[in-house]
């Protein structure tokens, strides 16, 4: 074989040339300036590195570069030559002689472990003096310049309409440089197939003027080839791509598979240029040419005269117009994208929690200035402060709006945790998902999870049936889960539904009355009997799942919405579903409340509650002295006399009203002796000893100074409509032992 | 007619495998092993390409080739020079002196063979 002949050769070579290296060392140690030894050196190692990579030594090929790097410094003066560097690169010789040795012996040889350490500790030593080392190691760069050498298989012979079309026009030097257009054009032909070339001679001057040494040639090649790509046809003409100008427009049928490809780049990418480099139909090169250009003209021009990198690109025929639209729709979306995300601002939650008690501060004192100004009777000050109020209240608002958050990407969540409970379940259940865009406190959002997360892990596991029953039973053997939210009267309500079983009202009654948490003789409704679920160690399933029913999960969900200031309840219809809502306040530190005034006292309630205020007439007064209820327009509407409630002892006033509150679908009267109107509200917690207090949720401070109590309406309606059912249930007794 | 193409490196197992490659496409090789050797073996020999390696002993490639330029048989004979990684600044003395096509040590003989018949067909 030639080729072992020619290894025998390189191995009696680099022999030779390492004993010359070793002759050479040791002349340096008692000459150490001798450049010629240096470069002698330097030169053996650099062609065994060549000659070695040829025969695809990498070993050698690897250990020589490093070695030719340092010597390379030597040489410079980079790295002075001294006794311990001498002695290393002759350990390092050894080391190469070595390699050459053992595949002198066997040439598939790889180097056992023992001869690998010693060249790793060599180049470790070597390393030391290698500080400007370049990154790319000798394997990479081969393997970086292999694609554009690498031969393309040839075509099939299939023929096509659609072709690759390349402009070429050649510098008048290429004949002087050495270079044979033809050549190029062949070699072009080598991988696929020249459909057409035309020659354009019009470049060529008249005869007394032509040169003959120089080329006035251009040519128009359409060219087929399958599974080339631009930059292998540029690679083609990559020794005269300064020579010659180069232009390649892919095939049509390529353009859909471009604009695919840009579509399907990352977003990240917001450079024109880089979209189309990326999607391969622009090459490095092209792009370079095309910018230099736009440099160019934008000297020429004004900065917004000048031409657009997309206009140039297709002006110089480089790509086609389609692909500059898509790659400029693409750059659009990346755009939007970025610009939606510098939109957004991280800060910390204690500096925004300091902004809004700052506010509610502002609040408060721009409530005492409107009272002084009331006071002075002065109007340009009343003028004056009233405007500075409706600012307070704008900045109010916008301070809290910082912290509202979209309950949606809470809810999405639970895409995922359906999906996987669902097969885990063996159910096939999916997800509907409504009011994403609600909006809602951020410390809730984050609390809120948890009870959901449990809730709606209970519908899929004890609420969705099996698919054959809800067959049996006539509904879609899908089940669904529905996450729903929206604000109602102040409050922001969260829904979790299942189209499930319900609740059977028998067995949770029957469950309540073995744990003892109910007696037989009670009579409650049906929310009432629903609400046993929440109590603690509570659970009528059959079986325990690994999800739920062991009766811990429903009192913690409680507790948790309890604790954001909200309440729960559960709507179930047997075979139809269940439907669990929870009911947060919208906020936890400024409202707009409503003032009232009961003697000397003042009650705030927030005014998204206030129905509606009506004054009680002398007559009703008398009337409902005794009932505690009206009859406001044809409905029994329960009151409460806030005086007596809060045992005011004031002279009673003449006048009475009532202000209709709502909550949770229930309606109250709170009788007042005075109407103040809309107030804002800083809400300022009560302090631990009044934690238990009934009926009163927070406190705030009035512009005079004064404190005003913050009413706990659902708390208060709750009372009224106990006491009126207790009412009646008394009334009923009279009358029977009437 | 066979093209021919010289090969000058002080490498002789380097000529001998680029040889063996150019020789199994059909071209004819003929080799010198620096500078001065080349220049002298050619002596107005007709060749169609001629490959040089820049590191070499009497006379360096980046001379070699300022001198090839020089004799008008040769001043339209193509020239691929080979370098390192590390030899930028030889390119641009390569390219003054008339050398425009550049293959990077270590290659593989199918690159080599691409990059030849580029420049020459067989």
């Amino acid at each position: 074989m030639e080729l072992d002949q020619a290894l025998q050769t390189f191995i009696v070579e680099s022999r030779e040339l390492l004993e010359a290296m070793e002759e050479s060392l040791l002349g340096l140690e008692s000459s150490p300036d001798d450049h010629d030894a240096i470069n002698a050196i330097f030169r053996a190692a650099h062609t065994i590195k060549g000659s070695g990579g040829l025969f695809g030594l990498d070993g050698i090929v690897a250990f020589t570069h490093v070695v030719e790097n340092v010597l390379d410094r030597v040489r410079s003066g980079e790295v002075p030559i001294n006794g311990d560097l001498i002695a290393l690169l002759l350990s390092c010789r050894d080391y190469i002689g070595m390699l050459v040795d053992q595949i002198a012996a066997d040439s598939a040889a790889q180097p056992d472990k023992e001869t690998e350490a010693t060249g790793i500790m060599l180049l470790n030593q070597l390393r030391t003096y290698q500080a400007g080392e370049k990154k790319q190691s000798p394997i990479s760069a081969t393997a970086q310049s292999q694609p554009r050498m690498a031969v393309v298989p040839p075509p099939d012979g299939t023929v096509e309409s659609d072709h690759w079309h390349i402009s070429l026009r050649f510098g008048h030097d290429v004949l002087r440089n050495g270079m044979d257009p033809l050549a190029f054009i062949r070699y072009l032909d080598n991988m696929g197939k020249i459909i057409h070339v035309v020659t354009l001679p019009d470049a060529m001057p008249l005869a007394p003027d032509m040169d003959p040494e120089s080329c006035y040639l251009g040519f128009e090649i359409d060219f087929h080839g399958d599974g080339v790509d631009k930059t292998t046809i540029e690679g083609v003409f990559e020794f005269v791509r300064d020579d010659c100008t180069l232009r390649i427009l892919p095939p049509h049928s390529r353009i859909e598979e471009y604009t695919r490809l840009i579509n399907e780049l990352p977003e990240d990418k917001i450079h024109l240029g880089e979209l189309l480099v990326n999607s391969g139909s622009l090459t490095r090169k092209e792009l370079d040419e095309a910018l230099h250009l736009q440099q160019i003209l934008r000297a020429e021009y004004s900065q917004e005269a000048a031409p657009k990198l997309g206009d140039i690109l297709v002006e110089q025929r480089v790509v086609q117009p389609e692909l500059v639209d898509a790659a400029l729709g693409k750059q659009k979306l990346a755009k939007e994208n970025k610009a939606q995300e510098s939109k957004l601002i991280r800060i910390q939650a204690d500096k925004l929690d300091q902004l809004i008690n700052l506010v509610g501060e502002m609040v408060i004192a721009g409530a005492a200035t409107s009272l002084l100004a009331q006071r002075t009777c002065d109007p340009a000050l009343h003028e004056a402060t009233s405007t500075l109020s409706r600012l307070v209240e704008e900045i109010r608002d916008s301070a809290l709006q910082l912290r509202m958050v979209q309950i949606g990407e809470t809810f999405n969540r639970f895409n995922r945790v359906v999906r996987d409970v669902s097969k885990d379940l063996g159910k096939d259940i999916g997800l509907s998902i409504c009011g994403a865009e609600t909006e809602l406190d951020k410390s809730v959002v984050e609390k809120i999870g948890d009870p959901l997360m449990h809730l709606v892990r209970n519908s899929m596991d004890h609420g969705i049936e099996k698919a054959e029953v809800r067959r049996q039973r006539g509904k879609p053997a899908k089940g669904t889960v529905h996450l729903n939210a929206y604000h109602e009267s102040g409050s922001i309500v969260v829904e979790v539904g299942d189209d499930g079983g319900g609740l059977n009202r028998e067995k949770i009654f029957a469950k309540a009355l073995e744990k003892g948490l109910i007696t037989a003789s009670q009579n409650l409704s049906d929310v009432e009997v629903y609400g046993l679920i929440f109590e603690a160690w509570f659970s009528t399933a059959e079986q325990v799942t690994n999800l739920s029913g062991r009766g811990v999960g429903m009192d913690v969900v409680r507790r948790n919405i309890e604790a954001l200031r909200g309440t729960v309840e559960i709507d179930s219809r047997e075979g139809i579903g269940t439907t669990v809502k929870i009911r947060l306040p919208l906020t936890l530190a400024i409202i707009d409340g409503f003032l009232m005034g009961v003697g000397s006292a003042s009650y705030v309630v927030p005014l998204d509650m206030v129905m509606e205020c009506i004054e009680l007439d002398e007559a009703e007064r008398r009337e409902s002295r005794e009932s505690n209820y009206i009859n406001l327009r044809g409905t029994v509407l329960p009151f409460i006399r806030l005086r007596d409630h809060f045992r005011e002892r004031s002279k009673v006033s003449r006048r009475e009203n009532i202000v209709v509150v709502q909550y949770a679908g229930q309606k109250a009267g709170l009788v007042v002796d005075e109407l103040m109107g809309e107030f804002q509200t800083v809400i300022k917690p009560l302090g631990k000893l009044f934690g238990n207090l009934k009926g009163i949720s927070g406190s705030t401070i009035l512009g005079s100074g004064e404190v005003a109590l913050i009413l706990d309406v659902p708390a208060l309606i709750q009372r009224a409509a106990s006491r009126d059912a207790q009412l009646l249930a008394c009334s009923q007794a009279e009358q029977i032992v009437a | 007619m066979a093209k021919t193409v010289m090969i000058v490196d002080d490498s002789a197992s380097l000529r001998q495998v680029v040889g063996i490659a150019l020789r199994g496409a059909g071209y004819e090789v003929i080799e010198g092993c620096d500078g001065k050797d080349a220049l002298s073996k050619l002596n107005g020999q007709k060749v169609h390409l001629v490959i040089s390696d820049v590191n070499m002993p009497n006379m360096d490639g980046i001379t070699f080739v300022k001198n090839l330029k020089q004799i008008p048989a040769y001043k339209f004979t193509p020239v691929i020079m080979l370098t390192t990684e590390s030899q930028e600044g030889k390119k641009q003395e390569g390219q003054a002196a008339g050398a425009r096509a550049w293959v990077v040590k270590p290659f593989q003989p199918a690159q080599m063979l691409a990059a030849v018949s580029k420049l020459v067909m067989p």
